[in-house]
């Protein structure tokens, strides 16, 4: 029987080798972080606040430390001075680590619900949890501004918050959307969601003397050694951050979040390691989330088809302090030629947590919007989607005028409509049936942006053939650990399976963060670098037996270390890397290209025609992504992230009460994420592409694609059964009770 | 949005679970021997619990017998991972709404964070340690796990795995649709569902119940 699992490679892709930390993971012998056995561990639970906004007037902390077993409380009366202030990830000029700026127990005041209030201490775990439950706090309650609409939030914009940010602008958009013959002008919302990796967030900290040892599920082993040593005011030198197997993070777990530095704190006044594992509830809490949206879009178009107009304004939620944004519209006014196009980013700051990156933060929510505006355009003028996108497609960015290196968009159309049998559709909403079902078909684009960072690793090759590649990358389930072994193989001439691989260590070389899917790209660059150096060494001997080579150099294991760039990128980027910070670049932000992935996905959806349950009956996705190192954890990651996609279109959802500005479905039961049972047929076409100019191995990145585009494609199926357009996600049956 | 309810070893995955095991501790404990140590703490509702007593019990994990004393509280998931170092068993949330703590007792499927460790004396356990032969041999579920690529983070594995085997010994493995009901108890959040259901069609085979 044909594996779909291991697709046929095709024009510049790589073998489906498996995994090879296979075994490690369906034997229980993966060592997580928090599976990592400690010298008689305490156990640490968090006690957080239940308003989201005030101060703490005072604790009674006498039932919880009654509890037999515990050891001690830590609050802002006896922690305040543990912890410095810190600068965030990527939003600034300064080195910044941190997901928010709010320190929690550095005072008594409360910026947002659920902020960490105090930590208990104890013998056992079931003795920490009892107490922390028994933690009371008397408040100060002031009454918060939950989001958007909410009484004093207050509005800022994008492009005054950070220089990295510039709305994307040319001719005059709003006079073309006057004049237009053709036009869609429509507003859309997307919700709060958290990323819930199946994994828990775990800290355990050890101390020996000034030295601290972090066992932390992470996305940057370096980034959070400089984010614990900015917050503790310790020297980055005397941190060391294991992360050897990730169970899942979508974005989760990449700025250093508040707990670590505090239980390192903890770990060093009790001279004992701390073990702390989050609840389930708690974790909505102790990292971040994707922020939601509303989202206005424009389209205008003559008749033919062709766009004249496209205005995109997006709002997005942050908390008091900290400026952060997503700001999709740098993608969205790439995507199709227009002569016309405006834009706008502001946030609203409410009084919430920080926000953070999750699974293609800007692309999901914004390409949300432009792809079901695309849609509701295409059956506007009465052209078919697809058509719509050919008329549209171009080779030439509309903003800069920059080509891209590579664009496979209306290929990647061609080859998944064929597969869906496209052509097959009914075109009229409402129309198909099968027996009670209403059927559906929609499609939508998918982009992502080839993001490339610095990058290091050191490469050993041995006389036997075999080889030790070592470099702190992460391996998040993408696949790095696989697709590292297969690179070093490929250019030393040697099997994959006689490739050892070290990574998620901050004692390695660094690299870096798993995220804006740049790993394999920057990671393999920095690998192929150190081989080719090993085989020039090689080069000094002539013979074509690797251990007469070695013996003839006199040398018993070569050794090379590399350190890589993106193309036209600055050298500098290597010493930002050594103090722990990923410059990632290229997407839409070079000065002489712009270089995206591209993909198209077409799904069908069954309406129940009473009920109004909406079922997904199958999905094809077809993806162009440069060269694919490996077409099993290619095709796996795409799968993912659609799936992924299928949870923000139909079910994922943190609701809010708004007057408390709390969160109120802090489980896995009631934020519901995708199961077995919800996907039936799914089909992934891994459309052949060769770019050579995006970085030195041709590799665009696959770990957010397939989830852009996904939750419009949905949207417009369920328009097609239907004939009710949804804009607001997730679309749930009570959106289509008529 | 799924279609029917899910049931792993008799447990609704979305039915309402807040409590962890602890809280379940409260109103077994008196089933079982507790040798008490410290003395009786009293909760806020005024009913005498037993915080932080100990339990001496003897688990058959594996097939070896495992001697502990531990907090009556301790869950079945927490005593292998904390106090046995089996720590394949995953916890995901710690309140039967996830399966990567899925094990088998006495053959059956079981989410081990809503077991006392207590509950589990006497009877057979086997964790995804377990699972591959003395030889090391894989199980034929790890085979197919690892050929069809049915994981990509790998902490939701172990149990899926063990869900997997049970999935097919209880009969419960005749077609994709029927292997999709009856494993959305174990939630992959990379989403290899695809990969899962054609790891278990293909370990089926192998396993003698095609
Ligand atoms: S940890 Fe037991 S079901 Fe989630
Ligand atoms: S493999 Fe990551 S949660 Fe299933």
């Amino acid at each position: 029987m044909a594996n779909a699992a291991a697709p046929e490679p095709k024009e510049n892709m790589g073998q489906p080798m498996p995994r090879i930390d296979g075994r490690l993971k369906v034997t229980g012998g993966a060592r997580y972080p928090s599976d990592i056995r400690l010298k008689e561990p305490v156990y640490a639970a968090l006690a957080l606040s239940s308003i989201a906004l005030g101060s703490i007037s005072r604790f009674r902390l006498d039932a919880a430390r009654a509890v037999a077993g515990v050891i001690d409380i830590f609050t802002h009366e006896t922690l305040s001075d543990a912890i410095k202030e810190q600068v965030m990830m990527g939003q600034s000029e300064q080195a910044g680590y941190a997901a928010s700026t709010i320190r929690p127990l550095q005072s008594a005041s409360i910026l947002h619900d659920g902020q960490i209030i105090a930590i208990v201490v104890a013998d056992t775990f079931e003795a920490a949890t009892e107490a922390a439950r028994l933690v009371a706090p008397e408040y100060d309650a002031r009454t918060p501004s939950a989001t958007f609409g909410s009484d004093g939030v207050t509005i800022e914009e994008a492009a005054k918050i950070s220089k990295k940010h510039e709305d994307p602008k040319i001719g005059d958009a709003e006079a073309a959307l006057r004049t237009a013959e053709v036009k869609v002008d429509n507003r859309y919302s997307t919700p709060v969601q958290h990323h819930n990796p199946i994994e828990l967030f775990t800290t355990s900290c050890i101390w020996d003397g000034p030295k601290l040892t972090i066992f932390e599920p992470s996305q940057t082993a370096h980034g959070l050694r400089f984010g614990v040593a900015q917050q503790l005011g310790m020297n980055p030198d005397d941190v060391h951050v294991v992360s050897s197997f990730i169970g899942g993070a979508f974005g989760s777990k990449g700025a250093t979040t508040e707990r670590t530095a505090l239980i390192a704190a903890i770990a060093k006044k009790l001279d004992r390691p701390v073990k702390f594992v989050s609840s389930r509830a708690d974790a909505f809490f102790v990292s971040t989330y994707r922020a939601e949206t509303e989202q206005r879009v424009a389209l205008a178009a003559s008749r033919d088809g062709k766009l004249t107009a496209l205005i995109h304004e997006g709002h997005e939620v942050t908390s008091r302090p900290d400026g952060y944004f997503v700001g999709g519209t740098d993608t969205t006014t790439r995507m199709y030629a227009c002569p016309n196009i405006s834009t706008k980013v502001s946030v609203v700051h409410a009084d919430r947590k920080t926000p953070g990156f999750m699974r293609a933060p800007a692309e999901m929510p914004y390409m949300f919007v432009l792809e079901s505006a695309m849609d509701e355009l295409a059956e506007t003028l009465g052209i078919d989607p697809v058509e719509l996108r050919r008329i549209n497609d171009t080779q030439i960015e509309p903003i800069k005028g920059l080509a891209f290196t590579s664009r496979s968009l209306m290929p990647c159309f061609d080859a998944a409509a064929a597969a869906f049998r496209w052509s097959e559709r009914n075109r009229k909403p409402g129309a198909a049936r099968d027996g009670d079902w209403l059927i559906g078909q929609g499609c939508a684009t998918s982009c992502y942006p080839t993001m490339v960072a610095p990058a290091t690793a050191r490469v050993s090759l041995m006389p036997d053939g075999t080889a030790h590649v070592e470099t702190a990358a992460q391996d998040v389930g993408t696949g790095t650990y696989t697709v590292v072994a297969q690179m070093a193989a490929e250019r030393l001439g040697i099997d994959a399976r006689h490739v050892k691989v070290t990574l998620g260590d901050s004692k390695l070389p660094p690299a870096p963060v798993s995220g804006g899917s740049n790993v394999t790209a920057s990671v393999c660059s920095a690998v192929a670098k150190a081989c080719d150096a090993i085989n020039e060494k090689l080069r000094g001997s002539n013979s074509q037996n690797l251990a007469e080579q070695f013996r003839r150099l006199g040398v018993s294991e070569l050794v090379e270390y590399a350190e890589t760039v993106a193309p036209g990128a600055s050298p500098e980027g290597i010493d930002q890397l050594y103090k722990g910070i990923s410059a990632l670049g290229g997407g839409p932000k070079l000065k002489d290209r712009i270089q995206y992935a591209f993909g198209a996905q077409f799904i069908e959806v069954a309406v129940h025609s009473r009920t109004r349950e909406i079922r997904v009956r199958r999905m094809t996705g077809a993806f162009a992504a440069g060269r694919i190192m490996n077409t099993r954890t290619a095709r796996s990651q795409l799968m993912g992230g659609m799936i992924g996609g299928i949870g923000s279109a139909l079910l994922e959802a943190t609701e809010i009460d708004r007057r408390y500005a709390r969160y109120v479905n802090k489980n896995l039961a009631d934020y519901e994420v995708p199961v077995n049972a919800d996907i039936e047929a799914l089909d992934v076409i891994l459309v052949p592409e060769t770019d050579d100019k995006v970085n030195a191995v041709g590799v665009k990145g696959v770990g957010e694609l397939g989830i852009v585009g996904t939750a419009a494609a949905v949207a417009n199926a369920v328009y097609n059964a239907t004939g009710i357009r949804v804009r607001d996600l997730p679309i749930r049956l009570d959106a289509l009770l008529t | 949005m799924t279609q029917f309810l899910k049931y792993v070893a008799g447990i609704q995955r979305r039915q309402m679970l807040y409590g962890t095991a602890a809280t379940l501790a409260f109103l077994l404990v008196s089933r079982v021997v507790v040798a008490r140590q410290k003395p009786v703490g009293k909760a806020a509702g005024g009913i005498a619990h037993e915080a932080g007593d100990k339990v001496d019990l003897v688990l058959d994990i594996n097939g070896q017998e495992r001697h502990l004393s531990l907090d009556g509280r301790t869950s079945l998931l927490d005593a292998l991972r904390d106090h046995l170092d089996l720590t394949g068993s995953k916890k995901g949330c710690d309140h039967g709404q996830c399966g990567a703590c899925t094990v088998h007792v006495d053959g059956r499927r079981v989410l081990s964070c809503l077991t006392l460790a207590s509950m589990a004396s006497g009877k057979k356990i086997t964790t995804i340690e377990g699972l591959a032969g003395p030889d090391g041999g894989l199980h034929p579920m790890q085979a197919a796990f690892i050929e069809h690529d049915a994981f990509q983070c790998g902490y939701c594995t172990p149990g899926q795995i063990m869900s997997a085997v049970a999935c097919v010994e209880e009969g419960h493995a005749d077609d994709a649709a029927e292997i999709r009901e009856y494993m959305s108890g174990n939630i992959c959040r990379c989403a290899a569902y695809p990969n899962i259901v054609a790891a278990i069609e293909h370990a089926k085979v192998a396993m003698g119940r095609a």
